[in-house]
């Protein structure tokens, strides 16, 4: 695989002709052209999510095949061994094709396999990463209970010794993509009588076992993204434990990190910002009043904000960058509320009844799934508290 | 930003954090602002003569060191962050900035060697830069009389406008519109300027009215080019000024945590209250958010980014307001001893309150990005 850029460059130029359709227009589509939906807050039915699904997995396949699936990881593991300005590279490129959108891979390729890829053995970093990136098993992340939500700590779901392994019993909820998962992350009680940070294991579990129990569970969008997980007397042999037991909170911890991240960056997605798209919405729809014109040009500076910040966080050499997906979720969770906000006056009556008018109902989903940003991977309140007692050294 | 590049200005920024840690505390804060002067002549000698950080942005052939904005970027945060006081905004960035951009190389040769080394202060003086809007004031009127141009007019806000030898003024000329002129360190003196000082809010930024009544000028630049000059000042200062702010919101928000560690109420530290501490991170939020987006104005500035204009107005909005708001709650956190005039928290927030309004007023600068923003770039 080729490190010069240019000829990356040319080499992902050539891939994405052959195998995707360019977009006419770009990012934004023309008005009135097209499918409206917003990509990133977009609901699914459960035909239509199977549909998407599959062609992503395809695609992924298709991309990994082609080298180009897992540009940064280790070639040891079936990466490309590529630095991120190639990432960026090809997530420019691509950003004006059309391609299976990547949502459904945001837990998988996002959260658990930095967290296998940062914390696992060679053993299972061989069994996990490559078949994530090619989308030959998808994962989920089995963390939060009904009794441990922002108290993640206080899970109860209980692993018991048993010869070579642990038999597993509990229940798991708001467990994403649980229904299309082959391997799950899963956070569990090795040792009760430990202090309640201590007792933790990380494991991966295999979802299609008959001892775990998926049930979707409705949501305010009216679908299902996620679920509650029924684990009853689970068998998980010891090579699928990640990390030492007892060291499941540094590992929970990493993977938390991991999803701030993804979530600050809007999971990846290059045309995630709604903004452009408002902005469109608001000159097709006639919006040019002065205090609407004051409101899009607030959140274009809020826009770019969150981008440089993010990214500068991130490269910050000091202390603030293990707290940079923290603070780039609060941020871009800020951002996105005020934006729901102004959607509402810009997109007007079309945005509480669907009207059949182009591009005007599809904003009530972003009104509603902004709503889980402030909650999911950690809620402001809990990820204020983190900055403010491990980065300024406040008192617990 | 090669690696080198960002070596040499964290040393730049260690350097002259240790000289303001060391020369510049609280005391000379107070000096300056119970004084005239808008600064100390002392401290000034040796940041500017002896560290030569005045001549950072001006070429090596004009006595400058030919470093870039991002290198007066660090300095001006770190400037921001000690509340320090000096010629070096009005002196290297509006007036040095206007020369730069006058293309006027007889000028440069003239007024840049002693901009560089602190010898002689400048500012620039027109209404924008004080946050007037345009049209808001009677612009000064450049004539020819007998022996050359000569200025009649008034600006209302002229930042060192009492202490500035040379004054570069934006004037309307007979024939094309606007031009600049230089007033002062030069053959014709500057006789018929009358310097008023005025009362501010942030006593330790100066603020003069400056009447010129038949001034003797000089032309620098072209004719006509007095627009275009201001623009580019207004962008260079804006960007520049958003990292003194956010070097103002960090020192701010520095301040409340260390005092929420230490006050006691209820049997506990103030800082263990979840209000208290929720409010310190979302200040340090605005703090660091601060701090990146003057950085990304800045190396747009240096890279000579079409983008400027509107990184320069989004930077400035964003940062008036992170300074503002950090400076604000840094006073709540402090509860009764804040709101106290011999608390220091006042004095940031003083600096943020005007700095806002400097280089334009957020609503403009917002109005002006919704104009640059409003049609799509490109696909």
């Amino acid at each position: 695989m080729s490190v010069d850029p240019e000829e990356f460059r040319s080499r992902v130029r050539e891939f994405l002709e052959s195998h995707a359709e360019r977009r006419p227009h770009g990012i934004v589509p023309e008005w009135g052209e097209g499918d409206d939906r917003l990509s990133g807050f977009t609901t699914y039915t459960a035909e239509e999510e199977k549909v998407e699904t599959a062609a992503a997995r395809s695609w992924r396949r298709t991309l990994f095949d082609a080298g180009l699936g897992w540009l940064t990881g280790p070639v040891e593991y079936g990466g490309a061994g590529l630095g991120p300005e190639h990432q960026e590279i090809y997530d420019a490129l691509a950003a004006d094709f059309r391609i299976p959108s990547q949502r459904c891979f945001v837990v998988g390729l996002g959260i658990v396999a930095p967290t296998i890829a940062g914390h696992g053995g060679s053993d299972i970093k061989e069994r996990y990463l490559a078949p994530l990136h090619r989308a030959d098993l998808m994962a989920c992340q089995l963390f939060s209970e009904p009794d441990a939500g922002s108290d993640l700590a206080s899970v109860r779901t209980r692993a018991v010794r048993e010869p070579g392994g642990w038999r597993v019993t509990g229940q798991k909820v708001w467990t994403s993509g649980a229904h299309y998962s082959d391997i799950g992350e899963l956070l569990v009680r090795t040792d009760p009588e430990a202090p309640k940070h201590r007792g933790l294991t990380i494991m991966i579990v295999d979802m299609h076992d008959p001892a775990i129990e998926v049930r979707p569970l409705r949501q305010i969008t009216g679908n299902a993204d996620f679920n509650e997980v029924f684990i009853d007397g689970l068998f998980v042999p010891d090579s699928h434990v990640v990390g030492e037991p007892g060291t499941g909170w540094r590992v929970a911890s990493s993977t938390l990190t991991s999803e701030r991240r993804a979530m600050s960056r809007g999971g990846n997605t290059r045309d995630y910002d709604p903004l452009p798209r408002l902005q469109a919405a608001a000159r097709a729809l006639g919006r040019t009043d002065a205090a609407t014109r004051v409101q899009l040009a607030e959140l274009a500076v809020l826009s770019r904000v969150v981008a440089v910040t993010t990214r500068a966080l991130a490269a910050a050499d000091d202390d603030r960058a293990a707290f940079a997906p923290a603070l780039g979720k609060l941020l871009m969770t800020d951002y996105l509320m005020r934006l729901r906000g102004v959607a509402d006056h810009v997109i007007g009556p079309g945005i509480v009844a669907d009207t059949g008018e182009w591009g005007t109902w599809v904003w009530h989903e972003l009104t509603v799934r902004v709503l889980s940003q402030r909650i999911a991977g950690g809620t402001d309140e809990i990820l204020k508290n983190i900055v403010a007692e491990r980065l300024l050294g406040l008192p617990r | 930003m090669t690696d080198e590049r960002e070596k040499d200005l964290a040393s730049l920024r260690e350097m002259v954090r240790d000289f303001l840690d060391d020369k510049w505390s609280e005391h000379q804060i107070r000096d300056v602002a119970d004084g005239d002067t808008g600064y100390d002549e002392a401290v000034w000698a040796r940041f500017a003569g002896e560290l030569g950080l005045a001549s950072l942005p001006f070429p090596e052939a004009l006595g400058g060191a030919g470093a870039g904005w991002t290198e007066v970027g660090v300095v001006l945060e770190e400037a921001g962050r000690a509340l320090f006081c000096s010629p070096y905004l009005a002196s290297v960035v509006l007036a040095g900035a206007a020369l730069l951009a006058s293309g006027d190389r007889p000028a440069q040769e003239r007024h840049l060697p002693g901009i560089a080394d602190g010898s002689l202060r400048a500012t620039l003086a027109a209404p924008e830069i004080t946050g007037y809007r345009p049209g808001d004031q009677p612009p000064v009127t450049a004539r020819r009389g007998a022996a050359g141009w000569v200025l009649d007019g008034h600006v209302a806000q002229v930042v060192d406008g009492a202490t500035a030898e040379l004054v570069l003024v934006v004037a309307r000329t007979p024939d094309a519109g606007t031009a600049l002129f230089a007033v002062g360190n030069g053959p014709a003196g500057s006789d018929g300027l009358v310097r008023t000082p005025l009362t501010t809010l942030d006593t330790t930024r100066k603020l003069a009215r400056l009447d010129f009544r038949g001034v003797p000028a000089e032309l620098v630049g072209a004719d006509g080019a007095g627009a275009e000059i201001l623009a580019r000042v207004l962008d260079v200062a804006a960007i520049v000024l958003a990292a003194e702010q956010s070097g103002g919101a960090a020192r701010s928000v520095g301040m409340a945590v260390e005092y929420a560690k230490v006050r006691r109420q209820f049997g506990a530290v103030i800082g263990s209250f979840q209000a208290v501490k929720h409010k310190c991170a979302e200040m340090l939020m605005l703090a660091e958010a601060a701090r990146a987006t003057a950085r990304a104005a800045l190396d747009a500035l240096d890279r000579d980014d079409p983008e400027v204009p509107l990184l320069a107005r989004i930077a400035g909005v964003y940062c008036s307001d992170a300074f503002v708001r950090c400076a604000t709650e840094n006073i709540h956190v402090h509860g009764g001893i804040g709101y106290t005039w011999e608390h220091p928290a006042h004095l940031w927030f003083k600096r943020a309150q005007s700095s806002r309004l400097l280089l334009g007023d957020p609503a403009s600068q917002l109005d002006r990005i919704a104009e640059l923003t409003e049609q799509p770039t490109g696909a």
